[in-house]
């Protein structure tokens, strides 16, 4: 390990509502692969926002090469020597490999693309790398694992000192992993300064020098890899916060009837060979960090994805889902984490979103019968406290918590007795959550059963009668609300895949 | 200004539509006082004539334009519509009623061909009303064998269906027209297929999540739109008296014009009937007026052109404010 | 992984047999198909289609379409013949002018599209309208006869045609449509614009990020594709007696058509010069052929609407393949 290459002191940001980081310290040394640790809104991605300029922090300095800096782009970064290798690829697919790594900047002879060059200058790359690629394959012939690699060399070929790899591991296979981490590690021979952000512990063990962990925005601490334990940094990940009146005992009955049962549901990668009950009037936790395959095994169950094979009962007779329609026809409800894409129809008015799903019963012959709509939109605005000047109200103009009020009100009025709450609280202020759950509450006692996926612990202790722990698209374990705790939990979430 | 807008009676009316009828009033006064003679009756039923059959193109492009999708096929189906059914009146003698109902069947049969495509296969729209704007073309070519076709005068006994544009001087078509516009705003605002065309033009996903079918409900306003362009076709037969095969691309562009301007969205989830209305007078009237004054009608078409180019900014740069 | 396809699986090469087959296949029926000079009628009407299907290629490939290039051609064509033969202009100032009438109405429509984020089709459906508005005003709504061969200012048609003294004809327009076929297709493989022509239809967003001038790029692919429809009306004027106002509409389908089948992808990002000039013939064929086999002239445009939504279908299967896969 070298000198320090990178510091990052007393970093302060906030956005409206929230304090994403709170004086936050890190730094990397020449020759280090460095983790940066925390749970689903730790603020670690922001830290890395913070440092490649696509947000500007509110104070703290950043010192890069022994001078203070501030980046005001990506692109500034990149011309600094600080890349980001990003989750989601930004690649052009009918390009090939050579002409994506110098898209924007290709060599030229008069005016034409030295392609040779290029391909010779990739080459040299992936060679440096010691990765076997071709330079002239189109990308999008090639798997999701060695596309990341050329992500890599483009990283590289900017001649690059830091390289933030931000969940490189989450789409790869063994192999890949592998080979990811040989790259890792001829990066680390050659003096580069490396931050590797990662959910998986086995990884961190094995390929970082030193890790940070952060939590809620603030800096926890850092360890020396090899002088900690995957406990040790686990607590530190969770913290000894006290939360909100958790839950201790399970609200539903041993004999309550099991309302919905999924058996051996396969969908894509990431959702492998999930199969669990949900009971009436249960609340049943999904937890898992990001990319466990949660909201894939809800799309899957809802119709809204195709599956692979499985079978879904409900009320233990078996149904066919192939689309949302049949699964509204079950009488199942998805609130989608996504509300602005998958929930709400934004210029449509609160009494037309609450009756999308069943419009068919507020006909009078031909017409819509908008006296009965705007009746039966003003009783679930009522009940749920909607907050709306009327219920012609466009849902554009709504808050986040009473947007995601219209979307029950819809599956309410619908008389859905499965709901799918997919991160119910996200973009939500605290006021709101509360209500929100006091009214999730209030449904399962009023015996609807609800499935609900939620990366936030809090959420996941305080509601949750069971707890479905996913991780890499399959059900790594179920916990009752009495055995739960944090660490059970997280282990069961960062379980090591062997 | 924003005051103005505030205003309940204004809100009621909306305030694009009273601008919109301020300058159809403004457009009139122009034209009669440049033009001698422009202020009679005959001008106006002149330029009504246009607006019939240009109307009904309009009211069936705005369902399609309220999904977000295009069809520019409009034009040419309605020809082909006008001369298949006109074929087989002066070539086949078939009664007029049912050749009536056949101009009808063909502008159906077209939308359920473009829907089915745009729906149920996802092809591009813009691709499948190049597609049916050529085969409608060749289809009436085919079918006529290039022949043009007259339907009968209105002092002929077959030529009673011109009675549905006037009687005598009275404008039976504005009538239709208007009766038509009512139930057509009554279908998008009142009935489940317009509820659903126009969500899904705002947001297909969140509606295909909450189990309606859209692609079903996407399908239909094609259909209805075809259907409306097939009586568009009656209602031009029933003003004019040849239907040449090969054209009718012209009337595309100012169906769309009359759409757009009137503050239907191109990007779907907002139409209006009643814009459409105003906006189709406005586009007839300035037919007219054009050849009222004497200039050459070919301006006609640069001026639709840049009409519908400046109303669509008009909504991009509206949408990219909002956002 | 999916392997480098080969040759002969590729659409360029499966249309290139379509062409072969249509060809044999109306050679076989019709004795005067098979005929030169009907060979040669069928090259001489196939070079604005040609043209205007090189060009529409660029703003196809980065996911948009160019409906202005039919009536535009004949716009510009209109322009060009009015100056020559009305005002007096030389031929070649009024080539020029052709051409760049064309340059005119592409930067236009690029600068709609590009930088006021206007939906493309509905852009160059009205530019579609306005050509045709304007070609008509330019002529007073007459047709217009550029010199004919055999008189002074005619020797721009032997550009795309030499009759020897024995009365042949030569096709030199052919080698010509040879030659500009490899420039661009030279230009849309190893040039920045052919580079970022594909990019923005692959991705925009990720090629803006890259420090690309969007912007700029997108508007020169409707820039080459008015520049192409320029060229195109010099062929067609050099090619037909007259040229009548009015007309147009319908030829943009035939270039798009043939860009189309020759595997110009209608999502964008895929497409190439060389597939465009075949696929072109697929519609060249099939309208010279249909005559000869006794079906109207008109049936070639049922067909060619087929066959477009045909090659579109196939293509939407195809990637939905690529996704289960």
């Amino acid at each position: 390990m070298g000198d320090v290459i990178l510091t990052m002191k007393d970093i302060d940001k906030s956005f409206p509502g929230v304090h994403a980081l709170d004086h936050v310290n890190f730094e990397v040394k020449r020759g280090e692969v460095h983790a940066l640790m925390g749970e689903n809104g730790a603020g670690k991605s922001t830290l890395m926002k913070v440092l490649t300029g696509i947000y500007t922090k509110d104070s703290g300095t950043i010192t890069y090469e022994g001078k203070e800096t501030e980046f005001h782009n990506t692109r500034e970064a990149q011309d600094a020597g600080v890349v980001i290798v990003h989750q989601e690829l930004n690649m052009l697919g009918h390009l090939t490999v050579a002409q994506n790594i110098f898209i924007g900047r290709e060599f030229k002879t008069g005016i034409r693309i030295d392609d040779k060059k290029m391909n010779d200058e990739a080459k040299k790359l992936f060679d440096r790398l010691h990765i076997d690629i071709d330079p002239t394959e189109t990308m999008s012939n090639l798997t999701v694992g060695k596309q990341q690699m050329c992500e890599i060399a483009k990283a590289i070929s900017h001649e690059a000192k830091v390289i933030i790899f931000d969940e490189p591991s989450a789409a790869l296979t063994e192999a890949e992993i592998e080979e990811l981490f040989k790259i890792i590690r001829d990066l680390r021979k050659q003096n580069l300064g490396i931050v590797y952000i990662s959910h998986r512990m086995d990884e961190i063990k094995v390929i970082t020098d030193r890790v940070t962990v952060m939590r809620d925005g603030t800096y926890v601490g850092t360890l020396i890899t090899n002088e900690c334990t995957k406990d040790d940094i686990i607590n530190m990940m969770v913290g000894r916060v006290i939360y909100e009146d958790p839950k201790t005992e399970s609200a539903v009955p041993e004999n309550a009837p099991v309302v919905l049962k999924v058996e051996h549901l396969h969908a894509g990668k990431m959702v492998q060979d999930v199969s669990f009950e949900l009971r009436k009037g249960e609340i049943l936790g999904f937890s898992g960090l990001m990319g466990a395959g949660r909201t894939e095994t809800a799309r899957a169950i809802f119709g809204a994805d195709p599956k692979e094979s499985g079978d879904i009962y409900i009320n233990g007779q078996k149904v066919t889902i192939n689309n949302p329609q049949d699964a509204v026809k079950c009488g199942i409800g998805y609130l989608s984490e996504d509300r602005k894409r998958y929930g709400i129809v934004v210029q449509k008015t609160v009494a037309e979103n609450s009756t999308m799903a069943c419009l068919e019963n507020y006909m009078s012959g031909l017409f819509i019968n908008k006296k009965a709509e705007k009746k039966v939109a003003e009783e679930y605005v009522e009940s749920l406290a909607t907050k709306t000047p009327s219920v012609e109200q466009l849902v554009v103009n709504l808050s986040g918590g009473n947007q995601q009020k219209v979307v029950i009100a819809k599956w309410l009025i619908n008389d859905c007795d499965i709901l799918i709450f997919d991160e119910p609280t996200r973009g939500i202020d605290v006021g709101a959550k509360n209500e929100i759950y006091k009214l999730m509450s209030r449904l399962a006692d009023e015996g609807k059963s609800i499935i609900m996926i939620s990366s936030e612990m809090t959420e996941i202790l305080r509601m949750s009668d069971r707890i479905v722990v996913m991780c890499e698209g399959r059900k790594t374990g179920e916990v009752k609300i009495e055995e739960a705790t944090q660490e059970v939990i997280m282990n069961l979430a960062t379980r090591d895949i062997n | 200004m924003e005051k103005i807008k505030q205003h309940p009676i204004v809100k009621k009316l909306g305030f694009n539509r009273i601008v919109l009828c301020a300058v159809l009033i403004l457009m009139y006064i122009l034209f009669s006082l440049t033009s001698k003679g422009f202020a009679g009756l005959p001008r106006i039923l002149s330029a009504l004539n246009y607006a019939y059959f240009l109307g009904f193109l309009s009211l069936g492009v705005t369902f399609v334009i309220a999904t977000g999708g295009i069809d520019f096929s409009i034009g040419p189906v309605m020809f082909c519509a006008a001369l298949v059914s006109g074929f087989c009146l002066t070539s086949h003698g078939m009664p007029v009623v049912l050749c009536l109902v056949i101009s009808i069947l063909v502008g159906f049969l077209f939308g359920c061909f473009n829907g089915y495509l745009v729906a149920y296969w996802t092809v591009p729209p813009f691709i499948v009303s190049m597609a049916s704007m050529n085969i409608a073309k060749g289809l009436a070519s085919v079918f006529t064998k290039t022949q043009s076709v007259s339907w009968p005068q209105a002092a002929e006994a077959a030529g009673w269906f011109r009675k549905i544009v006037k009687v005598g001087n009275f404008p039976v078509g504005l009538v239709i027209f208007i009766v038509a516009a009512v139930i057509c705003s009554l279908l998008l605002n009142n009935t489940r297929a317009g509820r659903y065309i126009l969500s899904l033009g705002s947001n297909k996903e969140a509606v295909r999540l909450s189990g309606v079918n859209v692609r079903k409900w996407e399908m239909l306003a094609y259909v209805i739109c075809g259907t409306l362009v097939g009586i568009a076709a009656i209602f031009y037969v029933a003003a004019y008296t040849t239907v040449q095969p090969g054209y009718g691309d012209q009337y595309n562009n100012e169906a769309i014009a009359g759409c757009v301007m009137g503050g239907t969205s191109m990007a779907g989830g907002l139409a209006s009937i009643g814009g459409t209305v105003i906006g189709v007078f406005i586009i007839s009237l300035l037919q007219e007026g054009i050849l009222a004054i004497g200039i050459n009608k070919n301006y006609q078409l640069v001026i639709t052109g840049l009409i519908v180019i400046v109303a669509v900014y008009a909504d991009v740069v509206a949408r990219r404010r909002k956002n | 992984m999916k392997k480098k396809s080969s040759i002969f699986t590729s659409q360029k090469f499966i249309v290139l047999l379509v062409v072969i087959v249509l060809f044999t296949f109306f050679s076989i029926v019709s004795p005067n198909f098979r005929q030169y000079s009907t060979m040669m009628s069928i090259l001489n009407y196939s070079y604005y289609i040609v043209l205007m299907s090189i060009g529409v290629t660029f703003p196809l490939i980065t996911g948009g379409v160019d409906l202005s290039i039919g009536t535009g051609l004949i716009c510009y064509s209109l322009a060009g013949g009015y100056l020559i033969t009305q005002k007096g202009w030389p031929v070649a100032a009024g080539l020029l002018v052709t051409v760049l009438l064309g340059v005119a109405i592409g930067v236009f429509n690029g600068v709609l599209v590009a930088f006021m984020d206007l939906p493309p089709f509905l852009t160059t459906l009205c530019t579609c309208m306005i050509t045709r508005g304007l070609g008509s005003v330019f002529s007073k709504g007459l047709g217009i006869s550029w010199p004919a061969a055999n008189e002074a200012g005619g020797w721009f048609r032997s550009i795309f045609r030499i009759t020897t003294a024995n009365n042949t004809m030569i096709p030199i327009g052919f080698v010509l449509m040879v030659i500009i076929v490899a420039l661009m297709a030279f230009v849309l493989n190893h040039t920045r614009i052919g580079r970022y022509t594909i990019a923005i239809g692959s991705n925009k967003e990720a090629t803006r990020l890259s420090g690309v001038n969007v912007k700029f790029y997108h508007t020169m692919a409707y820039v080459i594709s008015g520049f192409f429809a320029g060229l195109a009306a010099v062929a067609y004027s050099a090619v037909f007696a007259t040229v009548q106002p009015g007309t147009g509409a319908g030829f943009e389908l035939e270039a798009i058509g043939g860009a189309i089948i020759g595997g110009v992808s209608a999502a964008g990002g895929v497409g190439s010069v060389e597939g465009s000039f075949i696929g072109v013939f697929v519609i060249c064929l099939l309208k010279t052929g249909l005559p000869f086999i006794g079906l109207q002239a008109n049936w070639q445009q049922i067909i060619t609407g087929l066959v477009l939504i045909g090659a579109v279908m196939v293509d939407i299967i195809k990637k939905k393949r690529v996704e289960v896969h």
